[in-house]
């Protein structure tokens, strides 16, 4: 399932990215600009800086409980999960921690206290208990990374950091995304949930009345594609 | 003693339920849901605001056209109902390369999702400038309230992004329900502050003249407004209700939702018509109000559509007094009509004498195979007063950034009319679609409904008729 999503996020990585143009009310008074209309690199606003920080702990903490997961994990489903969680956060933590390097940001050198109290509350746990705590932790973990990074977008002004942040949401997206279709087979909430994307016609949104599937529409669930299947209509943001 | 024993293992239990609270997490930063205040002089952030313009306009255009053929390409034969601006012809989203319509059509949405298929046009559409979002006018409308009312709708940071023909006719005519037998009552003219009461008087009661006053009287809105976080260069009074729903229609303005965050997230909003008002039981494409009168008050206490009080009220909101001002605001709102539509019967079918063999193929795949009717209900002026969602990113990857939006799903969605729908343009909440062939297409595919290729032309003209 992992290859895949990795494989979009690096597409992504490789398109060139149209310059990010924020609101110039938000711009640091003390901004350095490389011409009239952008500023110069590496030149952040609080909210960079922020950015920075939250998204460097968080990204540490996701490593170090996918290690723990590694360890206790009681489903290969969730081996795999945590697998990509290192893999990915890796990556993704050396690319924040160069461009801070870079902007001569410090960033923090441990996890905060939130993640710190949830590692110790998962290492009280075995089995099915830290299965399922530790994917709920990842679901609550992830929805906040993905507001923090589409907030930076339009809120930051250091534009290596606002591109990062873009070529980075849909990745983590998908991570929410393949979280909650774990959670909800772990949970036993929809066991039914085939892995395979969901195929044409949709029986959700209404009644099928006109009886036209297109071609092609069975779902095959031995030829079920690795990435998770869209995201159900369940509320995902508070 | 027995009454310890039998707490013990409830306090025990408060205890472990307790455990994790101490680690209760920080929130996530304030500008994620409240507008940060502005840091930067106005004076400066306005040159930079200035020195950008150029290349925020430049790569929105890039984006549209990557999206969509813009062209100028009239609908012979086929005027919008004030009979000034032609409706636009054809499919206009462009297709990826090596497919057609039908063999997109013939896959699943997941196949289209993995292999990166959707067009581009069919996704949601950014505003010209995301980060900082807000409304923005036609220079029609900029010029026609410049020269009445000497009121600068001009922003310094944006233009509107979409050619002018592509866009509804200008003024547009207005319908009353209470004065039918009078048609289009504009005179042709764009209802001021100025002209109000010359052109409506004689025509509206009291009430409902009270009501116009209101809602063409400009008040603060979070980029027009006296502050430095404003976008229009002098201090300005702010901005109208019709505004934008110019004569009670659009005039193809647009802002972001008000009903998410963060910035990044909110997606566009293109003005909806006003017209028919009387019919519609929820109001906001997300916030299912259930009166105009709440939409009314609510939008005058939030800065117009940013979903803020607390910005809002810095700016100097305006607090309607709900028994004096909103109901009036409301009862003008309630008397406009939809534009004449000859060919329908009362219950909002084809008439057989009078619609031609191909606009009736088109009312049969409307009410059949095309399932347009499912949630467009002829009988309830084409709505059905529910929030539907489309569920299309089964057909894309969400969290791609486009021009600074997050492209995230849409979730429920409100049913809009679709009486008078070619005076529209362009469609669906967001105006991502240029032209009614192109919402076919759309919902041809999103819908699974496999319609032929003369089918989907008979639609487009059916959709001529409403």
């Amino acid at each position: 399932m992992f290859p895949r999503m990795i494989a979009a996020g690096w597409v992504l990585l490789a398109a060139p990215a149209l310059a990010q143009i924020g609101n110039p009310g938000n711009l640091a008074p003390d901004t350095a600009m490389q011409d009239a209309a952008t500023p110069a690199p590496h030149q952040r606003n609080a909210h960079d800086t922020l950015s920075y920080q939250l998204l460097a702990a968080g990204g540490m903490a996701e490593v170090a409980l996918a290690q723990l997961a590694l360890d206790r994990a009681g489903s290969d489903e969730l081996r795999g999960f945590a697998e990509m969680m290192v893999r990915d956060h890796s990556d993704a933590n050396q690319r924040l921690a160069a461009l801070a390097e870079a902007a001569n940001v410090p960033l923090p050198e441990g996890p905060d206290p939130e993640h710190q109290a949830m590692q110790e509350r998962l290492a009280g746990l075995e089995g099915s208990d830290f299965d399922l705590a530790y994917i709920r932790g990842q679901i609550t973990d992830h929805q906040k990374t993905v507001q923090l990074l589409s907030a930076e977008v339009t809120g930051g002004q250091d534009a290596e950091l606002q591109r990062l942040a873009a070529e980075l949401l849909p990745v983590v997206q998908g991570h929410l995304d393949s979280a909650r279709d774990i959670h909800a087979r772990l949970a036993g909430i929809s066991p039914a949930v085939s892995p395979a994307p969901v195929a044409r016609p949709d029986p959700a949104a209404t009644p099928d009345t006109a009886a036209s599937p297109a071609p092609g529409a069975s779902p095959d669930p031995a030829a079920a594609s690795p990435a998770p299947p869209a995201a159900p209509a369940a509320p995902e943001t508070p | 003693m027995p009454v310890h024993r039998a707490l013990a293992p409830i306090c025990a239990a408060l205890l472990a339920g307790a455990q994790p609270l101490p680690a209760a997490a920080d929130p996530l930063p304030p500008d994620t849901t409240y507008r940060p205040l502005p840091v930067m002089p106005p004076s400066r952030a306005r040159a930079i605001d200035e020195a950008q313009k150029p290349a925020v306009m430049a790569r929105q255009r890039e984006l549209l056209d990557s999206r969509y053929d813009l062209a100028d390409r009239p609908l012979p034969g086929a005027m919008m109902s004030g009979g000034t601006k032609p409706v636009q012809e054809g499919v206009r989203v462009r297709l990826p390369d090596g497919q057609d319509w039908d063999s997109l059509a013939a896959m699943t949405p997941a196949e289209i999702r993995d292999g990166d298929l959707l067009p581009q046009g069919f996704l949601p559409l950014p505003h010209v400038k995301q980060a900082t979002g807000g409304q923005v006018f036609p220079q029609n409308q900029i010029d026609r309230i410049a020269a009445q009312e000497q009121r600068d709708l001009r922003r310094f940071d944006v233009d509107l992004d979409l050619p002018d023909h592509l866009t509804p006719e200008f003024p547009p005519p207005i319908f009353l329900t209470t004065q039918p037998h009078l048609g289009d009552v504009s005179r042709g003219e764009l209802l001021t502050i100025r002209n109000y009461y010359e052109i409506m008087n004689g025509l509206v009661t009291p009430v409902q003249m009270e009501g116009l006053r209101l809602l063409l009287t400009p008040f603060p809105q979070e980029e027009f407004n006296q502050t430095e976080d404003r976008k229009v260069a002098d201090p300005s009074l702010g901005v109208a209700c019709l505004d934008c729903h110019s004569n009670f229609h659009s005039n193809a303005a647009f802002h972001q939702t008000p009903d998410v965050r963060p910035q990044a997230s909110r997606f566009r909003l293109d003005t909806t018509s006003l017209r028919g008002m009387f019919n519609q039981q929820i109001h906001g494409s997300k916030r299912s109000l259930r009166s105009i009168e709440d939409f009314t008050e609510f939008e005058q206490r939030t800065a117009y559509f940013n979903g803020d009080h607390v910005s809002a009220t810095r700016k100097g909101v305006h607090l309607p007094d709900r028994a004096n001002q909103v109901a009036m605001m409301a009862q003008m709102q309630n008397i406009i009509d939809f534009p004449p539509a000859p060919k329908l019967d009362p219950f909002g079918r084809l008439d057989p004498t009078l619609a031609t063999e191909q606009e009736l193929a088109g009312e049969a795949v409307f009410m059949g195979k095309g399932r347009c009717a499912e949630c467009h209900n002829p009988q309830t002026a084409f709505m059905d007063n529910q929030m539907h969602d489309l569920k299309l990113e089964r057909f894309y990857k969400p969290g791609q950034v486009h021009n600074d939006m997050a492209t995230l799903p849409d979730g429920p969605i409100k049913t809009f009319t679709l009486r008078g729908i070619k005076d529209s343009p362009p469609y669906l909440h967001d105006g991502r679609l240029m032209t009614l062939a192109d919402t076919v297409e759309f919902f041809n595919l999103v819908l699974g409904t496999g319609l032929s290729g003369d089918e989907k032309e008979a639609l487009t003209a059916y959709l001529l008729t409403l």
